[in-house]
């Protein structure tokens, strides 16, 4: 391979790890904007996402490669039973272990989701034990560039690139109309401003939070889907790294802002891309976390995100 | 007996027991002393990462960095094996704890430094990455090539020993004491070292330094109007911790004999968090018992557990049982842990349960005993003193000159050109109607607004650019609209903090507390105590701040004020929300500050007889200009202010109404 193609491969890859990261980044920005938490436990429901659409693939009997009118009719559907089960996981979580404290400190939240971000890793670490877990080819696997244009080149497109926008991309879309353009989701932005206001003009601030945490809970699973279809592997701390990778990309355009968070997750995967590529990606972890730790510090307010005073 | 000989029993027993234990051990075979003297460390961590947490309120997720810091500094410096330039010094045990340490304490200043600044869940998160990016900077630096098309200045170089670790690592020498072969030295030798930090925290919490760190975890804002600098006082608690875990790291290396990079994952921290919070965050007993409650339900409860399950299995039969192994549930429940202590005891298991407010039974009490008017008598003498002493302006200059301030919020004007001026000894008034910008003006003046035009000028020198804690160190105090007193501190140490920035001592002079440091100490609490009698809190001293009723929280907030020893007061709204009875009381202490001590006082202030009785000159803004400035007299009869606080055509009303002359 030439250095630009293995540029325009790792591009390539860092588009669909980055559409990976950003769904995970909406729910992180999504809670963050409402309720100021930084949702630990979120990278671990984008874990269970995947072990819990594996579960659901094997439910519906599918063990291989789905083809034809199966893949039309499955596949959404195993998304579908998926994003509900990791929206009503979230919810749970919210219920249980942040609600009660609304009123409380901002770190105590904080603390009892680094608690339940344990032990959901530690229920997907006895659920499928320690080793990696194969994740079935259910979906075809070939290279679009040979087989529908016929070119013949180092890089590889493979249906499975286009998947991942092909599922991104619409939920994103789906995501900003229903936040822009329905009450609920007028409701959610209302309530992210000013949660006190919001409450005195009748909106009913809890079902909203629960609303956000559904949302986001659903877009997580998505993703564990994605990734699983794509890489065909799944490890039960997969979700502590993706999630602070995704926080991060959250942070990096600006917390609490959702056009942000996409570009924020798409930057992210170019950059741990390239890095992997060009630097070693033994240390692409140390690069993350530092332009994490440089953006807080000297930009905090992201890339997209506007300068709000702080609401304590 | 005596508590304090009751006290002093316990004391003793302890320390006996202390003494025993490894012996006893020994003679019973129980071969526990290893787990022991490595739970010990772990709660000598856990009692440094309480002075981050419990003390200064910054939530530290990365504590473990500073424990690999520690442990690799050891490693790198006293372990004879590695052939690299940084290996084979076998420097001695006991300097090399110390480096540890202080090596350890500048890494957690240049971390810290930058960092300290930002809001708490994000510094959360920057430790996080920061305890994340120093396990992989250790595993990696064990064997680092650079190939920069084809040129290869470095190749497998080696300084860290990789994912193999440093092993192994030089143990401590002294004559005549095994430490080579025998676990019981190791025992007395963290005991000793878990002793003294204990003993130096102690004395660290009860100092100047320990009240600042609370004070910021209380309100960060406040304490910064009350003279504590923030991000010096969260840089010495940040410093502070991570020199405790780098010693611990130091002593963990050398008793271990070998470190790998994978005994400083994020779940250290996690698992010292645990401790902290189990405990209760901020009190060192509490620390002390979560610590070793974590510690003996990871080697003890969760094995005995698993081997009594699987012995039931067999009884049994049931093959599920047999093969059990709750040791898998161990982050499962250290999880579970920090969520149901959260939720159901979030102070912890030894910390102070919020009493309610019914428990502050002296409220029925006669009235007179209620509301004690401030005498003359009680002033207490040292500001007196101080207030004779004087300035180093001359009297006919004025003591606040403000000139031109302006201040833009987006497109907002919040002030315009505001001038004002504050003489020595003159009570000053600042009326206007909501939204004027009159709390602006105070904010401005104390530093935590920078404006955008104008100068401000005390005692004859620029305040411009100042933090709000350098502005209260040259004399200005400040009360707030809405109360901000530390809550969950006493009432007494409330005006402690307010003396923050009048004294001295450093953390070895907390620590050792040598004669200037304990005089100081005695002067400042006595101090603090004449000024509470002086307010009318003398018995309250030792009350939560949160438990005092509307009033005194009022009176305690001026009582704090007057301990930074200020030369101009900035009273805003003191009045608010008290009855007749206590605005009374409070009008009168205004006036004997500035009768007997010549204080200067700026207020706002919306009850008008209160303004208008007390003032000798009144300031009026509306929409952030000044519309009127003049006696209270001439206040009243201003056709700006009035038209300002009543609208527009009321004058053309009353003119209709009064028959022309």
């Amino acid at each position: 391979m030439t250095w630009w193609e293995v540029l325009v491969q790792q591009t390539i890859n860092g588009l669909t790890r980055g559409a990976v990261f950003a769904l995970i980044a909406l729910g992180y920005t999504m809670v963050y904007g409402i309720i100021e938490l930084i949702n630990f436990a979120h990278g671990d429901v984008f874990m269970l996402g995947l072990f819990v659409s594996l579960a659901w693939f094997t439910l519906l009997g599918v063990t291989t490669t789905l083809t034809g009118w199966q893949l039309v009719t499955l596949l959404p559907l195993c998304f579908a039973l998926t994003m509900l089960t990791t929206a009503a996981l979230n919810v749970a979580i919210d219920r249980v272990a942040y609600r009660p404290l609304r009123r409380s400190t901002r770190l105590a939240p904080l603390i009892t989701a680094i608690g339940v971000s344990f032990m959901l890793e530690n229920v997907a670490l006895l659920w499928k034990g320690p080793a990696p877990i194969a994740y079935p080819d259910v979906f075809p696997s070939f290279d679009i560039l040979r087989e529908w244009f016929g070119v013949d080149s180092a890089i590889f497109v493979t249906s499975k690139d286009l998947l991942v926008v092909g599922a991104t991309l619409p939920l994103m879309l789906a995501l900003h109309y229903f936040v822009t353009r329905t009450r609920w989701g007028k409701a959610m932005r209302a309530t992210a401003q000013d949660r006190e206001t919001a409450q005195a003009m009748g909106i009913d601030v809890e079902r909203t939070i629960l609303l956000t945490f559904f949302v986001g809970g659903a877009l997580a699973g998505a993703a564990g889907l994605i990734q699983g279809m794509y890489y065909n592997i799944g490890q039960w701390w997969m979700g502590y790294q993706a999630g602070l990778r995704a926080f991060t990309a959250a942070v990096l355009g600006g917390i609490g802002n959702m056009a942000g968070a996409a570009l924020g997750g798409l930057m992210i995967g170019f950059l741990s891309a390239w890095s992997d590529q060009y630097i070693s990606a033994r240390w692409t972890n140390a690069i993350v976390f530092s332009i994490l730790i440089l953006v807080l510090v000297f930009r905090p307010h992201g890339l997209m995100g506007e300068r709000t005073p702080d609401k304590t | 007996m005596s508590p304090g000989a009751r006290r002093a029993l316990q004391g003793a027993a302890l320390g006996a027991g202390l003494l025993v234990y490894p012996f006893l051990d020994r003679s019973l075979g129980l071969q526990t002393v290893h787990a022991v003297s490595d739970g010990m460390i772990y709660v000598l961590l856990a009692l440094g990462l309480n002075i981050v947490v419990g003390y200064a309120g910054l939530l530290d997720l990365g504590y473990a960095a500073f424990f690999a810091i520690g442990a690799y500094t050891m490693g790198l410096l006293n372990s004879p094996v590695l052939g690299s330039p940084l290996y084979g010094y076998r420097w001695s045990f006991w300097v090399c704890i110390w480096l540890a340490a202080g090596v350890s304490a500048v890494l957690g200043v240049v971390i810290g430094a930058p960092t300290l600044r930002v809001r708490g869940d994000y510094l959360a998160i920057i430790t996080l990455g920061f305890g994340e990016i120093i396990p992989v900077a250790i595993r990696n630096l064990g064997d680092i090539t650079i190939d920069i098309g084809g040129w290869r200045p470095i190749v497998r170089l080696n300084l860290t020993g990789g994912e193999n670790g440093v092993n192994p690592i030089g143990r401590p020498h002294l004559p005549g004491v095994p430490f080579e072969t025998d676990p019981v030295p190791w025992y007395f030798l963290i005991l000793v070292i878990g002793l003294a930090s204990l003993w130096a925290m102690n004395r660290l919490r009860d100092s100047r330094l320990g009240r600042a760190w609370m004070a910021i975890r209380e309100d960060e804002t406040a304490a910064d109007c009350t003279g504590v600098n923030p991000i010096s006082t969260k840089l010495l608690a940040f410093a502070l911790g991570a020199s405790f875990s780098g010693f611990a790291g130091s002593v963990y290396a050398a008793k271990l004999q070998a470190i790998t990079p994978g005994a400083f994952e994020f779940q250290v921290s996690i698992m010292l968090l645990c401790m902290v919070v189990l405990g209760g965050t901020g009190s060192l007993t509490g620390v002390i018992l979560g610590g070793m409650l974590i510690t003996l339900f990871d080697r003890v409860v969760l094995t005995e557990t698993t081997s009594m399950v699987r012995s039931v299995g067999r009884a049994t039969g049931i093959a599920a049982l047999t093969a059990a192994d709750l040791t898998l549930w161990r982050w499962f429940f250290f999880g579970l842990g920090l969520v149901l202590v959260m939720l159901l005891r979030p102070e912890g298991l030894a910390g102070r349960r919020a009493r309610p407010l019914a428990a502050v039974a002296d409220d029925t009490d006669d009235p007179a005993a209620l509301e004690p008017a401030p005498r003359v008598e009680t002033i207490p003498g040292w500001l007196r003193e101080r207030a004779e002493r004087g300035g180093v302006v001359p009297e006919a200059a004025p003591l606040l000159e403000v000139r031109g301030l302006t201040k833009r919020f987006g497109g907002v004007v919040a002030l315009n050109e505001v001038d004002l001026v504050v003489p020595r000894g003159a009570v000053i008034g600042l009326i206007g109607p909501n939204g004027a910008g009159k709390t602006t003006f105070f904010n401005v003046v104390t530093g935590l607004i920078r404006p955008d035009g104008g100068r401000i000028t005390f005692e004859g020198a620029r305040l411009a650019g100042l933090r709000p804690n350098a502005i209260v160190a040259r004399g200005i105090a400040r009360t707030f609209q809405s109360i901000r007193l530390f809550p969950q501190m006493t009432v007494l140490d409330n005006v402690l903090v307010g003396e923050h920035c009048r004294l001295a001592a450093t953390v070895a002079g907390a620590v050792l507390r040598p004669p200037a440091v304990i005089a100081e100490e005695a002067r400042a609490r006595a101090r603090a105590r004449e000024l509470l009698a002086f307010v009318g809190l003398g018995g309250k001293a030792d009350d939560a701040a949160r438990n005092l009723p509307y009033g005194d929280q009022r009176r305690l907030e001026i009582a704090r004020a007057l301990a930074t020893e200020p030369r101009l007061l900035l009273l805003d709204e003191p009045t608010a929300g008290m009855n007749p009875r206590e605005t009374e009381t409070l009008t009168e202490l205004i006036g004997i500050l500035r009768r007997e001590l010549s204080l200067s006082v700026l207020l706002i202030e919306h009850d008008m007889a209160v303004v208008m009785g007390i003032s000798d000159r009144i300031t009026a803004l509306d929409y952030g200009t000044r519309i009127a400035e003049g006696t209270p007299a001439e206040i009243k009869r201003h056709p700006r202010v009035i038209e300002a606080y009543l609208g527009a055509g009321y004058e053309q009303e009353l003119a209709a109404r009064t028959p022309a002359r």
